[in-house]
């Protein structure tokens, strides 16, 4: 026998509670990888960093407000502007779907091309988005879920437009943030609108997150006092704008992990003292027989130490496992997108995990401190 | 010339607080026991023989007074020293035989040896022999729920031996067990101190077990009355 096995056998001693505490704890910390992950998964845009570089100018009065398109060429002229593309929500809804799953976007092809610097056409060429006007650029998870090829045609039945589209698939992007939009030519929106003169937004690239700033000071003040005022503001800042009409996801997320993990403790540091106050006989017969404090104190920390590794490693990995093997985007018809449990996420996890494990041998470990020998025998004869 | 007692208590008292009571357990109280004998404590409960049994054995402090085991003053000793001390000079026998009942016979008999420099080859040879002197030779795999009585008061005895210390004490070992295996129990005890040499404290309320001893003290309200 060696003190390993003398832990391993003590902490198993009462296999029904080992287990539900370890199940306790696995789904505990299961539960806060996955907090996590929604919490990462619905903030990753804004922390794209090619999301800093991109600004987007709507209408000041709200988004729901068209800009005229001669702003471009304003646009365009200003200081530290290096692309600028109309970049209209479309919204329509794809064959039979009853709701907008994926979003389409109308762009200027040329000038869209500058705009996007963290992804790669993959599949087809972006020249024949250029050259055909009924065409579009279509993003690599789309093509996936719906099992898209180049020449497939898209159709979409307009919800905020009262026109259709019929589109074809010549290129395919990967590698952004989102590989899930569609774009097409703007050209085609407003022929189809007979023309109106106007655009949903502007998308605006800048040449470092430095300049952004002014950049945007520029550019609202180049429409100050028009018809058409402009609110210009950072991707992330538009995107953060969206997650903020969920509430502070943030905050909500973080106060259900600090539940989760207080949680956890009561559980762990519960079961590790009950542990402990049953055996304080055996405790006081060990220190008899010449065990002192730190190795006693090493046995009680090695045991809950033990039972919240296992199952924080259980909880992790399962978690990880789970999201890894379900297909989210198809389950949550694309509004999850990634899910994905990082390294950092299970680290986190990890260090929650072997703080529990400290935390809940603290209490046991100074009741056993404070044992006497001849206290600890009397509790039992 | 006499040997030089094993222990040497000298005006030993200890008193403690209950609520708003100060009880005396032991009041001055002075002893000599020469190495290799088998002392019997006997009195009546609250008469201090518990209480004496502990501070000797180093797990209890005395409030005032002297108790030189070996010639180490133990009431100096830190609580570590103690420890130590404890490991590797006594061997405790308790009433209910306070074996690990998730260990088998063997690994509780090992449990004093795991903070020795022993190699487990060692350690395990050590194990045998204890087992072999107290007849569980065979038993040593088995867990304490799959012995009798006796038998895990015997491998509390072997566990108590294993590390060859000078002293031996039992705090009514026999309370719990049948009179065949009080017997067995308290013949191993007396063979100890008359073969092995030795030194055996034993607190018990049983003049029949007394009579194994080679002498018997007789307390009475924290003081030595015979």
């Amino acid at each position: 026998m060696t003190l390993a096995s003398f832990v391993v056998k003590n902490a198993l001693r009462n296999r029904r509670r080992a287990l539900l505490t370890v199940v306790s704890v696995a789904i505990s910390c299961g539960l806060l990888v996955t907090l996590l992950t929604l919490q990462r998964e619905l903030t990753i845009p804004p922390e794209s960093e090619a999301a800093s570089l991109r600004i987007i100018a709507r209408n000041k009065v709200s988004l729901a407000q068209p800009l005229p398109a001669k702003q471009l060429s304003i646009i365009e002229k200003i200081p530290g502007v290096v692309a600028a593309s109309p970049f209209t929500y479309y919204g329509g809804l794809f064959r039979e779907e009853t709701f907008t799953s994926f979003a389409q976007f109308a762009v200027d092809p040329p000038r869209f091309r500058n705009l996007i610097v963290e992804g790669r056409v993959s599949e087809g060429s972006y020249d024949d988005f250029i050259n055909d006007r009924t065409s579009c650029f279509v993003g690599a998870d789309t093509m996936k879920r719906y099992g898209l090829k180049i020449g497939d045609r898209m159709r979409f039945t307009g919800t905020f437009y009262p026109v259709d589209l019929d589109l074809k698939i010549v290129a395919v992007y990967q590698g952004t943030v989102d590989d899930r939009g569609v774009f097409f030519h703007h050209k085609l929106l407003d022929e189809l609108m007979g023309n109106p003169g106007t655009v949903g937004t502007w998308y605006l690239r800048v040449a470092s997150a430095q300049a952004s700033n002014e950049v945007i000071a520029r550019v609202n003040d180049a429409f100050a006092n028009t018809s058409a005022e402009v609110r210009a503001e950072t991707e992330r800042a538009f995107q953060m704008g969206f997650i903020s009409m969920l509430g502070n996801v943030k905050l909500l997320i973080g106060s259900v992990s600090t539940v989760v993990v207080f949680t956890l403790m009561l559980v762990t540091v519960s079961t590790m003292s009950m542990a402990v106050r049953e055996r304080f006989r055996e405790l006081a017969v060990l220190k008899a027989l010449g065990f002192r404090r730190r190795e006693l104190f090493s046995f009680i920390l090695a045991e809950s130490f033990g039972l919240a590794l296992v199952g924080g490693a259980l909880g992790i990995f399962g978690a990880w496992a789970l999201w890894t093997g379900i297909d989210l985007q198809k389950l949550t018809s694309g509004f999850l997108l990634y899910f994905e449990v990082t390294p950092r996420i299970m680290a986190t996890g990890g260090v929650v995990a072997v703080f529990l494990g400290i935390f809940s041998s603290i209490s046991p470990s100074i009741a056993v401190a404070r044992l006497s020998v001849v206290q600890g025998l009397k509790t039992l004869d | 010339m006499a040997a030089e007692p094993i222990v040497v208590i000298r005006e030993l008292t200890k008193s403690y607080l209950q609520g708003d009571l100060n009880v005396i357990a032991l009041n001055g109280v002075s002893l000599d026991i020469q190495s290799g004998e088998f002392v019997v404590l006997m009195g009546p409960s609250g008469s201090g023989k518990s209480t004496l049994l502990h501070i000797i054995a180093g797990i209890d402090r005395p409030t005032s007074g002297s108790a030189m085991i070996q010639g180490i003053n133990i009431a100096n000793l830190n609580e570590s020293q103690l420890a130590d001390w404890r490991n590797q000079n006594v061997g405790f026998v308790f009433q209910s035989f306070n074996l690990i009942p998730v260990l088998t016979a063997a690994e509780n008999v090992e449990l004093p040896l795991l903070l020795t420099d022993l190699s487990a080859a060692e350690r395990r040879k050590q194990v045998a022999t204890a087992l072999e002197l107290v007849g569980l030779a065979d038993r040593g795999h088995h867990r304490p729920d799959q012995l009798s009585g006796g038998q895990q008061q015997r491998a509390a005895i072997a566990r108590a031996l294993v590390t060859d210390p000078a002293l031996i004490v039992a705090d009514e070992p026999t309370g719990n067990l049948d009179a065949k295996s009080a017997g067995d129990v308290l013949a191993i005890l007396q063979s100890l101190s008359r073969d092995a040499g030795k030194t055996v404290i034993m607190v018990t309320h049983d003049p029949k077990s007394a009579a194994y001893g080679s002498r018997s003290l007789h307390l009475e309200k924290g003081e030595i009355t015979a």
